[in-house]
């Protein structure tokens, strides 16, 4: 099972809302750690602590990501602040991942 | 991400995942089905894009509720057991080798590829899973003379490592498997802000370079027998296997003679029951006996390197 969770909101974050986001992954394979270092390096120097981030493993719970829409993996989805969106890949197009969360570079 | 591949798509999508447990995903029973339903789950938008560009683990299916894996991922995680099996990368702290994994690529290896030629400039360096290189110098009369093998305890392309970006070594896949490979440039910037991995790449040249003079020692003074015992074992250290392929002409680069000092290298220990030997395929009945039968070199290369 990995479905983790990272919460912060102490320190003083390069965007001023909380960004909430969920990253479905399938337990290690290749795209899902490409994927997970990516935003790794994203959130570090965008959002520093401020943001909350969800890993869930498909292949533990399907479900969940079928009931959020996701249909590949790796996924990501913002859930707040809004408007909710998505992205799907390995997220190495930080541009691309950048506008999804709503970031200005 | 947005790029459309012509590849065949039957290809991509032939094989029906089963799961990593068989719970978890049902099975489908054959691969129309299986290929019908993962396209029509993702026949367009930006999941369609991504698989194309071939960014995606696995395929959910609303109709089972199953999670699908692709083939590569499914590879990916199960020829390895799920870890990481290139021990080199394997000795990283956990976040040191994530933070490389941006720059890894998964590749296949095939026996017989040529990774570096000598006197060209190296563009990737690889970090061998199940496959083996074996790394060969080439003098001017084409003959080759092997000076170090690369299995899952290294890598190839440590003259980076070194300050140099030409290869002095003809890079020759001998064992057929799988690799991550990294960018020359990536490896080098990686090597300047990770230093748990210029640790682990230091320490695995200074064992290349112990096992190149012992390699120049061996050769000059032990018997074709003994040695061919030697190598034999290393390659099974290294494959983890008892059986495994290697032509005569791969063994007698290896081993630097001619074919014919291979045939009766290996006839006599075929006939000590030490190992089986047919066109190539060899089994290795003894390891023991055939430990016995090798010259010391094994016991320091094998401490060194692997």
């Amino acid at each position: 099972m990995r479905s983790e969770k990272t919460t912060s909101s102490d320190a003083g974050p390069a965007v001023a809302t909380l960004v909430v986001m969920r990253l479905y992954v399938a337990d290690s394979a290749p795209n899902s750690l490409k994927a997970i270092a990516n935003l790794e390096a994203i959130c570090k120097e965008y959002l520093q602590d401020n943001f909350e981030l969800e890993i869930i493993d498909v292949l533990e719970f399907p479900q969940r990501a079928l009931a959020d829409g996701v249909l590949v993996t790796p996924s990501l989805a913002k859930v707040s602040p809004s408007p909710a969106a998505k992205i799907v890949g390995d997220l190495s197009d930080r541009r691309n991942v950048l506008q999804v969360l709503g970031i200005r570079e | 991400m947005s790029a459309t591949q012509s590849g065949p798509l039957e290809r991509k999508f032939s094989v029906p995942d089963t799961g990593r447990a068989a719970g978890r995903a049902a099975h489908v029973a054959g691969e129309r089905v299986a290929n019908g339903r993962i396209l029509r789950l993702v026949k367009s938008g930006p999941e369609r894009q991504a698989l194309d560009s071939g960014q995606v683990d696995a395929v959910l299916d609303p109709a089972s509720g199953n999670a699908f894996l692709l083939p590569d991922a499914r590879r990916a995680l199960f020829s390895a057991g799920g870890r990481i099996a290139n021990c080199l990368l394997a000795a990283l702290p956990r976040k040191a080798y994530q933070s490389l994994l941006g720059e890894l690529e998964p590749v296949t290896l095939t026996s017989g590829e040529v990774l570096h030629k000598p006197g060209e400039r190296i563009w990737h360096v690889y970090f061998p899973n199940d496959s083996q290189v074996s790394l060969l110098m080439v003098v001017a009369d084409r003959k080759a003379l092997e000076v170090g093998l690369v299995g899952r305890e290294g890598m190839v392309g440590i003259p980076l490592a070194l300050g140099a970006d030409v290869s002095s070594v003809l890079a020759l896949v001998q064992g057929s498997g799988s690799a991550l490979r990294m960018k020359a440039a990536s490896f080098r910037e990686a090597l300047g802000r990770c230093l748990p991995l210029q640790h682990e790449v230091y320490r695995y040249a200074h064992a290349k370079l112990v096992q190149a003079r012992q390699i120049a020692a061996c050769n000059r003074f032990h018997l074709a027998q003994a040695r061919l015992a030697c190598c034999l074992l290393l390659t099974r250290d290294r494959l983890r296997s008892n059986q495994f392929h290697l032509t005569h002409e791969v063994l007698a680069d290896t081993l630097g003679i001619r074919r014919v000092g291979v045939t009766n290298a290996a006839g006599a220990l075929q006939r000590r029951k030490l190992i089986s030997y047919r066109r190539g395929d060899i089994r290795i009945l003894n390891p023991k006996g055939l430990k016995a039968a090798s010259c010391g070199c094994y016991e320091i290369v094998r401490k060194l390197a692997l």
